[in-house]
């Protein structure tokens, strides 16, 4: 009896290598070999151009983290980003989605129209928002018509990250609407007519049907919402012209990470720390997510 | 289970990688001797970035002469078409030893790179007919090593001059200012509101250095960020007021624009200060523009005006130096610098080519010309890379009024020193 | 699936139209922009019907860049063979890793995760020197194989799988269908919402690409797209114009791709288990 079993395992495990085959060859070579490669930079002061050096000191590259007063502000920044962003991005798209799919007329309009923020190339999109919130632009008009104060969006600190906020959200919630839709089409029928005789409204339907079932799509949602989030750097590199200013207001670790590895020659070592040192607050936040969700199956 | 997985990816990673390391030296050896014989035709990359289509097109005019004349030389260009991104780019290239054989430098990007000793130094190459005394000397010195060897030769340059407009100036009856003084007057005179203020300014470092050191501070010392001295601080006060105070400078976001020549092209700004680039764009752009250019203004009597340029370098791992050399002398020399330059779009580095093309007589661009003998070169060392981008942050700050400029000069120095010294 | 909105149908509507103005009138601004001239559009002034209707930003592109029809054949053969591979070995990965059970599952699956966590920025120089080690530089394969699989929607896949019921599959095994068998003929085509909403996604992200073939790609032969175009881009003059121009041109293969997926996010096309 036990050596059927394993019999039977081993065969799976077989075929599951086998399935799994192409993804290993390119995770090893091109994903896992260069993190590798980062991880040795990391305890490394390095120099790659020219004359190369490579000098191993420990853990001072991470030490370093500490004492850098701009990592902090960076990190902080990214967190204030991460906290609003996350939420009301996984949150309208899932509105949209569930919007969209309730067989309402000029559903397939509306579907393609809410894609193309997704679709505008991010060069016409910032010429779009320095446009929109620029003193005499088309938000700060709306605003003075209805009486409220406008603002200098781009130039004004305490402003900026908002605007890039709202840019962002605005402009990756369709990305994950549609993730939404695809998996709103696996719904089982029978468990919303379940619910029907059970008298539930639309509202109740969708709070005990279809977010219970979007659970492990929610969960991805969040993750690669909490990933992208945290790695945020094209806004506020263009946003910036890549100083992170005006004072730090827009610097994000991943603008850091790239000022330190190539816009100054030498610090690949400890752009690689800062990486690594992301990565595991990515992580923590993953698993704090996970912990929230109470989902049981991503492992 | 698992610990075993680790294991083999970890060994499996670092053989590799082993390899990888191991080959790249090996390669670089093996071309040496295979290629560059006499006779064979030859293959010379150079690398820069996009222009607009007139440059491409003079840019591709200049390289197509080049290959009449040494037919057994092909000159393949790559276009690297972020300029944002280019330096990033070259970088890669050179660390993997796969690098252009020629290509551009901006003199702000060369200390550092000069350093690495990625370049190879140019002086046996020249010859008595190069004439190097032809170029503009600070220009040139700009891409002499600590070794006082040159690594390159420039291309192009542009200073600074003052752009402003002529129907607005007629409108608000003002002079056009010789002085900082009589600029920040005629600043607040040409000012209407939000509409139109009188200056478009760009609050960076690169635009502001010959201000910042015009009372005698100086913002780089020794390698290191000293831009917090009260000297600075005190001549660049004036930018901040005009913002602040006046309300009759305005950076170009703030109405909207992408930059100074956009802004005053818009008409949003009565006046910039802008280079040589904004000269074919307004012409593009806005052709029913008036406008004049002028020296920048003076302070305190002195004047001042920024330099930028750009040069021609080698590759040091270049396995075709002796037609790396030819490219890039005849680009930088008399006849290819002159097809380069001939439409204005770029200024010429040697004297006698810009004798040739009266630049000096050229109605708008005299002043940029005039400027080329008291300009200060934008380049200052290894470190200014990391200064500017302190700089930069924390000016901006003080120029929109969050807080004193000496206070945000005090802190930007403070973090760049930081960040040199635990380089 | 009938739904019955009694209440706040109106509301309901006005919401939507409102929403799909904030996301029509940036790409409304970019189609019109791209048939005015320059002078025009950094006017700033704020019209959505061109004063003087040209077309010479598509002519620009299309005839005096003569290397356009290249691009274009290059962007288009990299992103259709990228979002092939990525969806068969995506979707063989997220299946394995959401139903099958073998030695190294859970550590294979935080890896996956993990290597999302680290930017790219510090990876960039080494895949570079891999690729030049391979002599892949400037080349189809160079630009295709690193990218065939894609942890993101690795992860994707395996929560779409998740959610599927297990007894279709258990009634294919004792049909006596391999693996294989259950995997291609009854989980795949089960997953056709999923692998659209991966079309799109890799189709958009191969076809947008920026960064990676600035580094990879020298020779303007072998440009993609966005690369060949962004040349009308340089620090100080900024054609507009022809960029609003590109970005049609950009826009208009994916939002077809976009389109023809649709179909596949409509109820009873692709459910037809799951009792």
């Amino acid at each position: 009896m036990k050596e059927k079993i394993s019999k039977k395992a081993l065969r799976e495990a077989g075929s599951s290598y086998l399935l799994l085959s192409p993804t290993l060859f390119v995770l090893l070579l091109f994903i896992i070999g260069p993190i590798l490669f980062a991880v040795y930079l990391a305890f490394h002061k390095v120099e790659l151009l020219g004359i190369t050096s490579f000098e191993f000191v420990g853990f001072s590259n991470f030490e370093k983290i500490l004492e850098d007063t701009r990592a902090k502000i960076a990190l902080w920044n990214t967190v204030k980003y991460v906290i609003i962003v996350v939420p009301c991005q996984t949150l309208l798209a899932l509105v949209l989605a569930a919007t969209l799919n309730a067989g309402l007329k000029g559903e397939k309009f509306f579907r393609i129209v809410y894609f193309l923020p997704t679709l505008t190339s991010s060069a016409v999109l910032t010429l779009i928002f320095m446009w929109m919130y620029n003193q005499n632009g088309l938000i700060n008009n709306v605003l003075k018509l209805f009486g409220f104060p406008t603002y200098n969006w781009l130039g004004d600190p305490d402003v900026a990250l908002n605007a890039i906020m709202i840019m962002n959200i605005w402009s990756t919630a369709p990305f994950f609407m549609v993730i939404y839709l695809a998996a709103l089409q696996d719904i089982p029928d029978s468990l919303y007519e379940a619910a029907e005789l059970d008298g539930a409204n639309t509202l109740q339907k969708f709070w005990y049907v279809t977010v219970p079932y979007l659970k492990p799509v929610t969960s991805f949602v969040v993750i690669m919402g909490l990933i992208g989030t945290f790695q945020l750097f094209d806004q506020s590199y263009i946003f910036s012209k890549g100083s992170g200013g005006p004072n730090n207001s827009t610097l994000t670790v991943v603008l850091l990470i790239y000022q330190y590895a190539f816009k100054n020659l030498g610090t690949m070592g400890y752009a690689a720390a800062l990486a690594f040192a992301l990565a595991i607050i990515i992580l923590v936040a993953t698993l704090l997510q996970r912990k929230f969700s109470k989902e049981e199956s991503l492992y | 289970m698992s610990p075993k997985k680790w294991l083999a990816t970890i060994g499996v990673t670092s053989v590799f990688f082993g390899s990888l390391l191991a080959g790249c030296g090996g390669e670089n050896a093996e071309k040496k001797d295979g290629e560059g014989k006499q006779g064979e035709k030859v293959e010379v990359t150079l690398a820069g970035w996009g222009g607009n289509p007139t440059e491409q097109k003079l840019l591709q005019q200049t390289l197509d002469d080049f290959e009449a004349k040494h037919p057994n030389i092909d000159v393949k260009l790559e276009v690297i078409s972020e300029q944002a991104q280019y330096m990033d780019v070259i970088k890669t290239r050179l660390i993997g030893g796969e690098g252009p054989d020629v290509f551009y430098l901006d003199a702000f990007e060369a200390p550092a790179l000069i350093e690495t000793g990625v370049l190879e130094p140019l002086d046996e190459y020249v010859t008595d007919d190069f004439d190097i005394d032809d170029f503009e000397k600070p220009l040139l010195d700009a891409f002499k090593g600590k070794d006082g060897k040159i690594y390159g030769f420039p291309k192009d340059y542009s200073t600074l001059a003052l752009l402003y407009n002529k129907k607005m100036f007629k409108e608000a009856g003002v002079e056009v200012p010789k002085t900082w003084d009589e600029l920040r007057e005629v600043a607040k005179k040409l000012t209407k509101g939000t509409e139109v203020y009188g200056l478009g300014v760009n609050p960076e470092l690169a635009r502001l250095y010959h201000i910042a050191e015009s009372k005698g501070g100086k913002v780089v010392t020794n390698n290191k960020a000293s831009f917090a001295d009260p000297k600075v601080v005190e001549a660049l006060q004036p930018i901040v007021d005009m913002h602040l105070k006046d309300k009759s400078a305005a950076q170009p976001n703030e109405v909207g624009a992408g930059w100074g020549g956009e802004m005053f092209g818009q008409g949003k700004a009565a006046m910039v200060i802008e280079g040589n680039w904004a000269i074919p764009f307004l012409q593009d752009t806005f052709p029913n523009l008036e406008y004049g250019t002028a020296e920048v203004p003076t302070i305190d009597g002195k004047k001042a005006t920024m330099a930028y340029t750009v040069a021609y370098v080698m590759n040091k791992d270049s396995n075709k130096k002796e037609a790396a050399w030819k490219l890039i002398s005849y680009l930088t020399g008399k006849e290819g610098m002159k097809t380069w330059t001939s439409k204005g779009y770029a200024l010429p580095t040697r004297k006698s080519v810009a004798a040739e093309l009266g630049y000096d007589k050229d109605e708008l661009r005299a002043p940029l010309v005039a400027g080329a003998s008291y300009a200060t070169v934008w380049q200052q060392g290894t470190n200014l890379p990391i200064i500017v981008n302190n700089f930069n942050n924390q000016f901006v700050s003080a120029f929109l009024g969050e807080r004193p400029l000496a206070k945000a000069l005090e802190e930007a120095q403070e973090t760049a020193n930081k960040e040199i010294e635990s380089k | 699936m009938k739904k019955k909105f009694h209440i706040g149908k109106a509301i309901l509507y006005t919401m939507l139209v409102l929403y799909a103005i904030v996301t029509l009138i940036p790409f409304l601004w970019a189609l019109s922009s791209s048939f005015k001239n320059l002078e025009e559009i950094v006017s700033g002034t704020i019209n959505f019907i061109p004063k003087d209707f040209t077309l010479d930003n598509y002519k620009q592109i299309f005839i005096e860049q003569e290397m356009f029809p290249r691009w274009l054949f290059n962007s288009l053969f990299i992103a259709v063979t990228v979002t092939l591979l990525n969806l068969l070995f995506n979707s063989m990965a997220g299946y394995v890793l959401a139903r099958l059970s073998f030695p190294g599952k859970k550590t294979l699956f935080i890896i996956i995760l993990a290597v999302l966590m680290i930017p790219a920025q510090v990876t960039m120089i080494p895949n570079y020197l891999i690729l030049k080690q391979l002599g892949w530089l400037n080349s189809y394969q160079g630009m295709i194989v690193p990218v065939m699989i894609n942890a993101t929607f690795i992860f994707m896949m395996r929560q779409f799988f998740i959610n599927f019921p297990k007894e279709l599959e258990e009634a294919a095994a004792l049909d006596g269908l391999s693996r294989f068998g259950i995997f291609f003929r009854i989980v795949l085509p089960l997953a056709r919402p999923a692998l659209a909403a991966q079309a799109i996604f890799v189709f958009m992200g191969s076809w947008n690409d920026f960064m990676r073939p600035l580094i990879i790609l020298s020779d303007p032969a072998m440009f993609t797209l966005p690369l060949g175009l962004n040349t009308f881009k340089s620090q100080y003059i900024s054609y507009w114009n022809y960029i609003m121009a590109a970005s049609m041109v950009f826009t208009l293969p994916m939002l077809v791709i976009y389109v023809f997926f649709n179909r596949y996010f409509i109820k009873g096309i692709s459910f037809t288990g799951g009792k």
